[in-house]
């Protein structure tokens, strides 16, 4: 009974800190199945009296919507495979090789892309992707997606290919493997589990990009986040429509973590945390 | 793959990487690991290095987004540092300072608390951590609902108590308090996450002798577990204060560098000169004074990196 009562406090900041946080996205969640009436109610209701799928029709019927969907699923895929290859391969070539011509700068682009606001690259980006004729182009995304994440991936990676005994690459090699059958059966074996996790963060990181696709496409190439976005910039804001497309977002984001949650602290506090 | 393709340094090899066997062959293999970074550098080279040596030329001409210029010196350049980009650094700096002072205390305690491992830690830091893994646009879209000074239920709220209704994205200064209170919302989690971690991975014997020794609790904080957990706080103060100086989204989406240009940081100025106003040489100006003035964010980085 006094643990309880001690332990009271604790429980308050936790339940008052998670009301917080659930709340804007039940807020959102509430007004998407809201009707017009409800919406502008005042004042407010907190939970829907008469819900209503009209808003969720309304976006999923809109051809737009679907095709950002598509490219954004497409592209996200592409691109961070693209990412975590070249950033496996690069982690596994600066752990190996401490030090050689050329680390020091590899080091300081990754430290650029990293630190820059992402509009910066994105100026001459435009003209560069325009003057190549691949404007509003999903490869063009899946490239720049590709790079700028490319420095969170060799991060994680690097970590991963520590892990792996160097003594095991030389047995296989005294065993007559040739440096592909090393990588394949050592050490990708090994560092499977990090690959799964640096997957899935660059994969989240891809699917949330709103800067680059705002800048580098239009219509073709328009993903999801510059969808959404697209709600607030007319003139009459469509709150119901806004917060259907919001939740759509947000939904397959929370069902992915909620998968992966345990990967997810573990990989994110690696990097932080030195034993 | 050719083992020619970059020159290994003749510098020395760390003790702690393999060791070959006849130099020449120690060397070979040096430079077939380097090949390792080929595809990392392609797309270091297509994104960072060409952009960025475009933007120095883009900068030093007086073009647009509709035509190729002439070179005009550092005319651009002029132009940047007399316009809105003081207010915009400032603005970032505040976005920035306001982003340490007010995410990492809370995130610190909150962490502190699930440290204790009361019933039902698991479910409450799994709610805690859902805002970071939202998109920011739709982060930006929720808030920008509840935000709104008509029909928002945060001034719907506040009426229902009898507080006066407030307009968070049309006053100057709220705009820049909404900005700070989203990007919280959505960070928070974040510093949280860390600083539990940090918190686990601290000895307990430290903590337990203070106790023996009667130490308050807050003494305890104070003197043993603050100063124990400083190398995780200074990496996630560096992470937090890079992220908020890149922080473009979420502004974009509550009030565009609104009203008037009260939450214009450098992304969004940097946005809205290149593609509102079309003035890419300007733009590319910007973006170049934006990397200089940079310059210490980038060494934080490299200390992040280094931990």
């Amino acid at each position: 009974m006094t643990k309880t009562l001690r332990n009271l406090p604790g429980h308050l900041v936790l339940v008052v800190a998670c009301l917080a946080a659930l709340f804007p996205i039940y807020w959102t969640v509430l007004t998407s199945v809201k009707s017009r009436v409800d919406i502008f109610a005042q004042p407010p209701t907190f939970w829907a009296s008469d819900p209503t799928w009209d808003n969720y029709a309304q976006v999923l019927a809109d051809p737009e919507f679907v095709r950002a969907a598509l490219v954004t699923i497409v592209v996200t895929l592409a691109s961070t495979v693209l990412a975590t290859f070249a950033g496996a391969l690069a982690a596994y070539g600066l752990v190996r090789r401490g030090r050689f011509g050329g680390r020091g700068s590899f080091d300081g682009m990754l430290i650029l892309i990293r630190a820059l606001p992402g509009i910066v690259l994105a100026v001459p980006l435009y003209k560069i992707v325009v003057d190549l004729g691949v404007y509003d182009s999903p490869v063009a995304l899946v490239v720049v997606y590709a790079a700028i994440n490319l420095p969170f991936a060799v991060w994680l990676m690097t970590g991963f290919v520590q892990g792996v005994p160097y003594e095991l690459e030389e047995a296989a090699r005294v065993d007559g493997a040739n440096q592909a059958g090393v990588l394949l059966r050592v050490v990708l074996p090994l560092i499977g589990p990090g690959l799964a996790a640096t997957t899935i963060f660059v994969a989240l990181m891809t699917w949330n990009e709103f800067l680059i696709p705002l800048v580098l496409a239009d219509r073709s190439a328009k993903t999801l986040p510059v969808y959404v976005g697209g709600f607030v910039t007319s003139r009459v804001i469509n709150w119901g429509g806004m917060a259907a497309a919001a939740s759509i977002a947000i939904v397959p984001i929370a069902l992915l973590t909620s998968l992966v949650q345990r990967n997810l602290v573990r990989g994110l506090s690696s990097g932080a945390i030195k034993d | 793959m050719t083992a020619s393709l970059t020159t290994p340094a003749p510098g020395r090899v760390r003790s702690d990487a393999p060791r070959g066997g006849a130099s020449v062959r120690a060397r070979r293999r040096l430079s077939v690991h380097a090949t390792y970074l080929l595809p990392a550098w392609l797309l270091v080279a297509a994104v960072v290095v060409v952009p960025l040596g475009l933007s120095v030329w883009m900068s030093l001409h007086n073009e647009t987004m509709l035509r190729s210029g002439r070179f005009i010196g550092l005319e651009n350049y002029t132009d940047v540092l007399t316009g809105d980009f003081w207010p915009a650094l400032g603005i970032t700096l505040v976005f920035s300072l306001a982003a340490i002072a007010v995410q990492v205390p809370i995130g610190l305690g909150l962490a502190m608390v699930l440290n204790r491992e009361l019933r039902g830690t698991q479910l409450y830091r799994s709610v805690l951590l859902l805002p970071m893994l939202l998109t920011p646009v739709a982060v930006g879209l929720m808030w920008r609902l509840m935000l709104n000074a008509d029909t928002g239920v945060i001034n719907g709220v506040a009426g229902m108590l009898h507080l006066p209704a407030l307009n968070w994205l049309g006053d100057r200064t709220l705009a820049v308090v909404s900005v700070v209170l989203v990007d919280a919302w959505q960070n928070i989690p974040f510093v949280m996450l860390l600083s539990l971690a940090g918190l686990q991975s601290l000895p307990d014997a430290p903590l337990e002798a203070a106790a023996v020794d009667g130490a308050t609790g807050w003494q305890s904080f104070w003197h043993i577990t603050l100063p124990m957990l400083t190398p995780v706080l200074g990496v996630v103060v560096m992470i937090r204060i890079i992220e908020s100086i890149k922080l473009f989204d979420i502004i974009y989406i509550l009030t565009q560098g609104g009203p008037g240009t009260a939450t214009q940081n450098l992304s969004l100025l940097n946005y809205r000169v290149g593609f509102s106003f079309m003035n890419t040489g300007q733009a590319a100006a910007l973006g170049i004074v934006i990397c200089v003035v940079l310059i210490p964010v980038f060494w934080l980085q490299k200390k992040v990196n280094e931990q």
